[in-house]
């Protein structure tokens, strides 16, 4: 599984996109997922250097291909207040997705499973149900019909 | 109008699919038919053939990397832009890509 509760966080302190990335990141660490904490906070923040990854609407998708991660994850974070990402149409985002995928040996499925998951990104109603999600299991729900 | 387009991004993870979700919902809206390849991390998918490339009226590159096997719409009218500006604001995209159409037909 990409995805379990243990990878949701519905209320997130963060008060800039480097602190959210390393709250959500650490929950992959526990998890199991990634290795070095450091090296893929490093590589993500690299990522969101080349562009942004604020996709607009209030969404997020910070995500790298890297070394440390170990097993594919999907993070997700919901900031207790809406954090500057310098996104695309410029308004602070409110979910952050945040995605890893190992350098090497990816599986295709997961990754064929993010990549729907980008395109569901664009979909508004999909956006809603995640946003208005009270629980964790409704999170899971949503994510889970990808 | 048949439009084709591919997306491309540097690590292929995401910026590939959303843009290309959002230029078939764009292209769609306005009316046109719309195929949109993707190069992204799992590869070459939904590819555009040489036989679909030669019926396109207009191509779309909405990538930020080279995009591979260009030489399929060398002859046809081609415009380009980064993918995320197709995230941003695809009918606008695809507006201006038909104007370009229009001017360069």
């Amino acid at each position: 599984m990409l995805i379990n509760e243990n990878l949701i966080l519905l209320d997130l302190n963060a008060e800039t996109k480097q602190d959210a990335i390393e709250a959500l990141a650490s929950l992959g660490y526990r998890d199991g997922r990634i290795d070095s904490l450091e090296t893929y906070v490093e590589n993500v923040l690299q990522r969101e250097q080349t562009y942004t990854t604020g996709v607009g609407n209030g969404v997020a998708i910070p995500h790298a291909k890297s070394n440390s991660v170990k097993e594919a994850m999907i993070v997700f974070g919901k900031p207790t207040k809406a954090i500057e990402w310098g996104s695309l149409d410029d308004k602070p985002v409110d979910m952050v997705f945040l995605l890893g995928v190992p350098e090497d040996g990816a599986e295709n499925l997961h990754l064929k499973i993010i990549s729907q998951l980008s395109r569901k990104l664009m979909s508004e109603e999909f956006i809603c149900t995640i946003r208005n999600a009270t629980c964790k299991s409704e999170v899971m729900k949503a994510l889970g019909d990808i | 109008m048949k439009i084709v387009a591919v997306t491309a991004c540097p690590t292929g993870i995401a910026h590939t699919y959303m843009a290309a979700e959002a230029l078939e919902i764009a292209a769609k809206k306005l009316g046109h038919t719309i195929k949109v390849e993707t190069q992204g991390s799992i590869g070459i998918e939904n590819k555009i053939t040489s036989k679909e490339a030669a019926e396109a009226d207009l191509v779309i590159f909405a990538a930020d990397v080279a995009v591979k096997e260009d030489i399929r719409f060398a002859k046809k009218p081609l415009y380009k832009v980064e993918a995320q500006k197709a995230i941003k604001n695809a009918r606008l995209v695809v507006e201006e890509a038909l104007k370009f159409y229009e001017t360069n037909a």
